[in-house]
Parts: C-alpha cells; structure tokens; sequence
C-alpha cells in the first residue's frame, strides 16, 4: 500500500493501541497512524502496521511483516504493546488515487475492537462511520459492520482470526516470553517478598 | 481455609467481578467462602453486592483505620469484603497490607475469591495473583482479550501461582466458541471451566446491584457459572499452613 507522505501530528509510545484510535476519532483525523509494537520480531522482521482514517473513522489496514491487509493486517498488530505511534495528516483527497484499497478495506468499528478490545470505541466509530461504510463493510458484505455492540464479532473473517492468531505458536510464545520477562522484572522492581 | 484464587483477565471488561460473584455465590453451596474485591484502584464489586453504601471497606483496612472483620459482610450466602472507590482511600491504602487481610481472611474460610485489577502494570494490581493459590482466567473470544489472558498466565506462573481453569464470558452464540476453547487450552495450564453466553441478564443484575446468581438464578449465564464453579476441584489444604503462607509470601525462584 503506498501512501503520500502526511504532515505528523503526533509521535510517542503508548501501551495501548487504542490511542491512536481515539486520538483520530476525537481529531476527525484524515490521515493515518503507523503503529510499532515495542517487539517487532513478531511481524517477522520489519514489524509495523499502518492504519489510514477518514474523517476519523479506520479505512485501510496493513503490516508490513506480513504484508497482509485488512482483518488480517489487524490479527498481525494484536500483540502486547508497548507500540510507538506515529500520527499523520493528510489532505482530504489523499485517497483518491488508491486504486487498489479494497483489499486493505476493514469495517470502521474493528480496528477497536482488535487491536484496542474496546467495544465502546468501536460503538462509537461506528456512529461517526458514513452509513455506506457501515453498510458496505469489507465490500464483500461478509464482514459488514452493525450498529450493535460487538456486530463485527459475528463476521466469519473475525472468527477466523482469533483462530489464525491461535495457531500462530510462535507470536504466542513470543508473546509468553516477554510476559515473562515482566514479571520477573517487576517481581524484582516491587519487591514481592 | 483450603484455598484462595484470583480472578484475573489482565483486561477489562470482561466481567471479572461479574464472575467473581457468581463462581463465589455457587461454591458457596458447599463450601465457606469469602468474596474480596483486590481492584483496589477501580473497585466495583460493592456496586454488583448491594454494598455501595458500605461505611468500612478494604480501604480502611489498608489504610490501617479498621480492622478486617469490621470490612466483612455477610451477603448472599457469602462474606464479601468490598473496597472503597474514593481516590483519598486508594492513596492511604498500603497495598502490601493485602497479605496480611488475606492471611487472616484464610483462618476462617474454605474459599478465598480476590476479584483483581484489570490490568498488570501496578504492583496493587499483580499483588492478588501473587497471594492466590490458582488463578481463574476470565476471558472474550477475542485476540486482545486472549492476549491479555496469556500474559496473566505467565505472570501466575513466574510467581508460583497455578491456573484453575478459564471462564469464556459474554460469548455470542456464533463466536465459534467450541474451536476457541479447544485451541486456547493448548496455552493454557487449566481447562476451559465455562462458556457463559452473553446476557442481558448479567447487565439487569449489575443494575440492581445483586449478582447475577441472585438476580437471574434461572438464566442460562447463571447455569454456565454454577457449571464452571462445579469444575473447579477446591483443594483441600491446612488452615494454619495456608495463613503463614500468605503472611510470608514470597516470590519463588525464576523458572
């Protein structure tokens, strides 16, 4: 996916992904976030995902690593954070010259509900979505977003990427890992004793 | 006392205290047991027990302005211990504290719940998986909420605590549930306790400030929580062995 480089708003590290969610809804962003998640290792290497917004609302997804797009892109960025996240602005007509975006496509509310597990953000992207988004979904309509809360749980794609990130062994161990490491770090730093 | 657990998910809403309460109002069906509302930044379980308007709470005992037996309630069939929600409390409490009120909780119950903070990034909030023997996960079939559940496991385990099994909340009926359970329990040290279907029921009864087994008995979430409460196999320990225990918890030696 190539996008023109935007003007950036915001840079920082952040233990969740939904900032970056929030922050575009709040700011009716046009534009798009770059997240890195704090172990890139994970996305195989180059390890960051891109999520575009228009007017404030998740359009476009993809991860490098993977190079996957869509609901997909989001099952590769699941992972625990710390991420850095980078904020960028664009002009409204960015857009415009992505010719091939419906593979990159995801429904408005399920960035939030993925990467974030935030239902209430999620609801109210969805309001602020254009009701031919809301409709549309995917384009293949298989994934198209509700009104409801939790709507896009019911879509076959999210099934399958909770059982996709389930099979990956290896982003869970990895995952495993670093837990590990924290805990014995802040066992050390609290001094559980 | 037999044994203490913690019901963690290492994220929020997915009905932790929800389940507490539940899993607590079940097992006391055949055994004593003592409900403790461990979020002590953002306790709630006070609202889900009718105990909003409870003068002496956890917070005071931490603070050291009161004593534990005077934080006890005898509500439902159970004792509950709520905690305060004023930030004045949360700032006098001495998180470390928690050990001893678990400590002498244990000489006179057979079942310890802590209902934990939603997150692992404060000690206040890792304390309760630390003093429980096992841990009970509660978790949405989503990946951020697996994720986060994992990485509750791996703390439990860093500090010696085991897994009692995994509670599946609010699953809809097309969330694919059954393949789920099945490959999340290969992450898992304890298997799937229950898959409790989302519910109106559970939200009515946090509205009136009853549990969901007290409110909705007869509901199909509140059959799911008596299941996963009948598949937890309470270990029989000593009292007394269990008391000093936690009054000189330890963090075990790295794996």
């Amino acid at each position: 996916m190539n996008l023109p480089d935007g003007r950036l708003l915001k840079s920082r590290v952040v233990s969740d992904p939904r900032y970056p969610l929030a922050e575009a809804l709040d700011r009716n962003l046009t534009g798009y976030a770059v997240l890195e998640p704090q172990e890139t290792l994970l996305l195989e290497g180059e390890g960051r995902g891109v999520v575009t917004f228009r007017d404030g609302v998740p359009d476009l997804t993809y991860a490098t690593g993977t190079e996957r797009g869509g609901p997909a892109a989001l099952g590769d960025l699941a992972m625990p954070g710390p991420y850095h996240v980078e904020l960028y602005e664009l002009p409204d007509d960015a857009f415009d010259a992505l010719d091939d975006a419906a593979a990159f496509r995801v429904p408005p509310g399920m960035p939030a509900e993925r990467l974030a597990g935030d239902p209430a953000l999620a609801a109210s992207t969805r309001r602020a979505a254009p009701d031919a988004r809301v409709d549309a979904g995917t384009g293949s309509g298989a994934a198209s977003d509700g009104d409801s809360d939790g709507a896009e749980s019911r879509a076959p794609e999210d099934r399958s990427a909770v059982e996709a990130f389930l099979d990956d062994e290896e982003k869970i161990e990895a995952i495993r890992e670093q837990a590990r490491r924290e805990a014995e770090a802040r066992a050390e730093e609290w001094g559980f004793d | 006392m037999v044994e203490a657990f913690a019901v963690a998910s290492g994220k929020g809403g997915t009905g932790k205290t929800t389940s507490t309460l539940a899993l607590g109002m079940a097992l006391a069906e055949s055994h004593d047991v003592t409900v403790v509302d461990a979020d002590t930044g953002m306790a709630n379980l006070l609202f889900h027990a009718g105990l909003s308007e409870a003068e002496t709470t956890l917070h005071d005992v931490l603070s050291g302005d009161a004593t534990v037996e005077e934080s006890c309630y005898e509500r439902f069939g159970m004792t509950v211990v709520p905690c305060g929600t004023s930030l004045d409390g949360f700032r006098d409490a001495d998180p470390a504290r928690l050990r001893e009120v678990v400590a002498e909780l244990a000489a006179d119950t057979d079942v310890i719940l802590l209902d934990s903070a939603a997150a692992l990034s404060s000690r206040s909030a890792i304390l309760p998986v630390v003093l429980a023997d096992r841990v009970v996960v509660v978790l949405q079939p989503t990946i951020p909420s697996l994720s986060d559940g994992i990485k509750v496991q791996e703390y439990a385990s860093s500090y010696g605590t085991g897994v009692a099994g995994l509670v599946f909340n609010k699953v809809r009926d097309d969330d694919a549930i059954g393949r789920i359970a099945e490959k999340s329990e290969r992450y898992f040290d304890g298997p799937t306790l229950a898959t409790v279907p989302a519910s109106e029921a559970a939200r009515e009864a946090r509205r009136a400030g009853r549990p969901l087994l007290a409110h909705a008995p007869d509901s199909d979430a509140a059959a799911a929580f008596e299941d996963a409460a009948a598949a937890i196999d309470v270990r029989d320990g000593g009292s007394e062995a269990v008391a000093d225990r936690f009054r000189s918890a330890v963090i075990p030696d790295p794996p």
